[in-house]
Parts: C-alpha cells; structure tokens; sequence
C-alpha cells in the first residue's frame, strides 16, 4: 500500500515537473543583461538588419535540430530576420560568457546586436513569431 | 560555428521516445519491488536488512536483478543503438504501422542519453551490493523521472544538461581553442 502511494506521488511529481518544463521553455525571458554581442568572437560575419536569432546547439542535443529548423522557417519569413546557430560542443567559454546551462538556448538580438529576448529550450514557431513582432514594432514605433 | 548541425544519418525521433516509454516502465516495476524488497526493508529496531544481508542475497533481490537488466539494456543501447531490443521492436512492429517520420533526427542525443541512463542506474546497483540501503529505489526513480519526461514530453533532461556536465567535468574535454 505505501509503495503504490509513494509510486503515485512519484508519477504526479513527473507529470507536473513535465507541464512546468514545457511551460518554460515557450516564456520568454525578457528581463536580462542586454549585452551587445560580439559577432566575431561567436565566428559570425554579420547581424540581420532588423533582427537576429542567435540559436545555442550542442552535437548531443535531441531538439536543437527541431529548433533549427523553426527559427531558419522564421527568419526565412521575415526579411531582415537572420538565424544564426553555434554550436558550443567545442566552446566551452561561449557556453560560459553567455551562461548557457541547457541546449538549445535561443537569443533574440536587436539590429544593435543587443540581446533583447532569451529563451530556454524549444519554443513554439508562435511564440517566437509574437516576440519578434513585439520587438521590431517597439523598433518601429521608436 | 555552422549554419547547419552535421547529422550523420538521421533516425525517427519517435523510437528512442518509444524505448524510453519501455524504459519508464520497467523502471516503475523495479521501484515497486524495491519499495516492498529488501532495499528498504527494515527490522522491528529500525535497522536496515540489507546491511546484514549476505552478498548472494543482495544479488539474489527481485528489484537489483531487474535494474541490472535495465543496466544492461542501457549499455546495449549506448554501444549498439540499431540493435538495442527496443528499436527493433519499434522499427519491426511499431513503425509499420505510422507515418512516415516527418522529421529525423541525431542518433547521438539518445545514445549519449542512454549512457546518462545507464551511469545513474550503475551507482544504484553498485551501492546496493555494498549494502547501502534505499540506493535501488532513488536510483529507480530518478532513472524513471528522465526516461517518462523522455517519452511524454519529448524532453531529454542528459542532453539538456550536457553543457552543465562539462562545466563540472564529467563529460568531454575542454578542448583547445580554435581561433
């Protein structure tokens, strides 16, 4: 009896802890330092004139392949709009600099090359069309 | 730096989200029979059973004979992913009977999960034998938390964390730097 408690209790903690994860990964992070980043030292030759999708990969990571495929389909459908992936398998001290702890992590930067947006994980092609609009309409409107 | 993740030969994603449904499964059982085994079995004073128990004995406990076949099964997959039993299974019978996958994917994240799998597993079984009470049914269940997150929600929390295993130095070198 305590162990059909107890592998109940375990079964309701995965699901939720699953929820929270899928839940986390398509919130935007919005409130984080807006460095200006450096092109060149990610090995990069230039920004996309209204914005850029700076994408994180790992070789050993299941969904940054998905999600390469999302953000190129994005910025396909928005001139201007350049995707960018690194991959810091080899890269330890990007991985570092930009305190990415999981793959893919994506990285929403402004025709300044400032980061603006920060998403962990695989987010939802909605989800990264909305922030976009926000971001170049606040562009705009500037 | 690319623009496009090298992919040596892409698999349906959906067969290591298959195996790692298996996987879950097993894992639940084995938490069960440790949960009602001689891991957390305890005597009327409060002392744990295991430390008085024989080595035989240990092996010989229902929930450590099927986390080493899990173990093993962890390890077959980590060495030889086209041959595991599971992706036969799904590939022969499974398959069949789907779509055609609309997307592939990297063989290596589910293999270099397998070997996360099988490392957390590994400690579990090693601490049971040497009589450490409770090791079976933890490593059970954080084996089964990333294997069910694996197969519902597609999430692979080894690939995830790569990165935070090479800051802390248990996988991969650090390579020298190429400018």
């Amino acid at each position: 009896m305590g162990a059909l408690v107890v592998l109940a209790v375990l079964l309701t903690a995965t699901v939720l802890l699953g929820v929270l994860l899928q839940w986390r990964q398509n919130r935007p992070q919005r409130h984080i330092s807006h460095e200006v980043v450096d092109l060149e030292r990610l090995g990069a030759d230039g920004l996309g004139e209204i914005a850029t999708l700076l994408q994180f990969s790992t070789e050993l990571c299941a969904r940054c392949p998905g999600v390469h495929r999302t953000l190129a389909a994005v910025a396909d459908a928005h001139p201007g709009v350049r995707h960018l992936n690194v991959d810091l398998t080899h890269r330890p001290d990007i991985a570092k600099h930009f305190h990415v702890l999981q793959t893919p992590t994506t990285l929403i930067l402004d025709k300044d090359g400032a980061i603006q947006t920060r998403f962990g994980g695989a987010p939802s092609r909605d989800v990264l069309e909305l922030e976009l609009a926000r971001l170049t309409g606040e562009n705009a409107d500037v | 730096m690319s623009d496009k993740i090298a992919s040596p030969k892409g698999i349906d994603p959906r067969g290591p989200r298959f195996a790692a449904g298996i996987t879950a499964l097993l894992l639940l059982i084995d938490l069960f029979l440790a949960l009602t085994g001689l891991a957390t079995a305890q005597a009327s004073d409060g002392t744990w059973l295991i430390t008085q128990a024989s080595l035989a004995e240990r092996v010989a406990d229902p929930a450590f004979l099927l986390l080493l076949l899990t173990a093993l099964l962890f390890l077959w997959g980590m060495l030889s992913p086209r041959t595991a039993p599971w992706g036969v299974l799904y590939r022969r019978v499974v398959q069949p009977r789907l779509k055609p996958p609309t997307e592939l994917e990297d063989p290596r994240p589910p293999r270099f999960a397998q070997g996360v799998g099988l490392f957390v597993v590994g400690i579990g079984l090693v601490l049971h034998l040497a009589g450490v009470p409770l090791a079976i049914p933890i490593a059970a269940a954080a084996a089964f938390i990333a294997a069910f997150l694996n197969a519902v929600f597609g999430l692979c929390l080894g690939c995830q964390l790569y990165l935070l295993l090479q800051r802390v130095g248990l996988v991969g070198r650090q390579r020298e730097l190429t400018a």
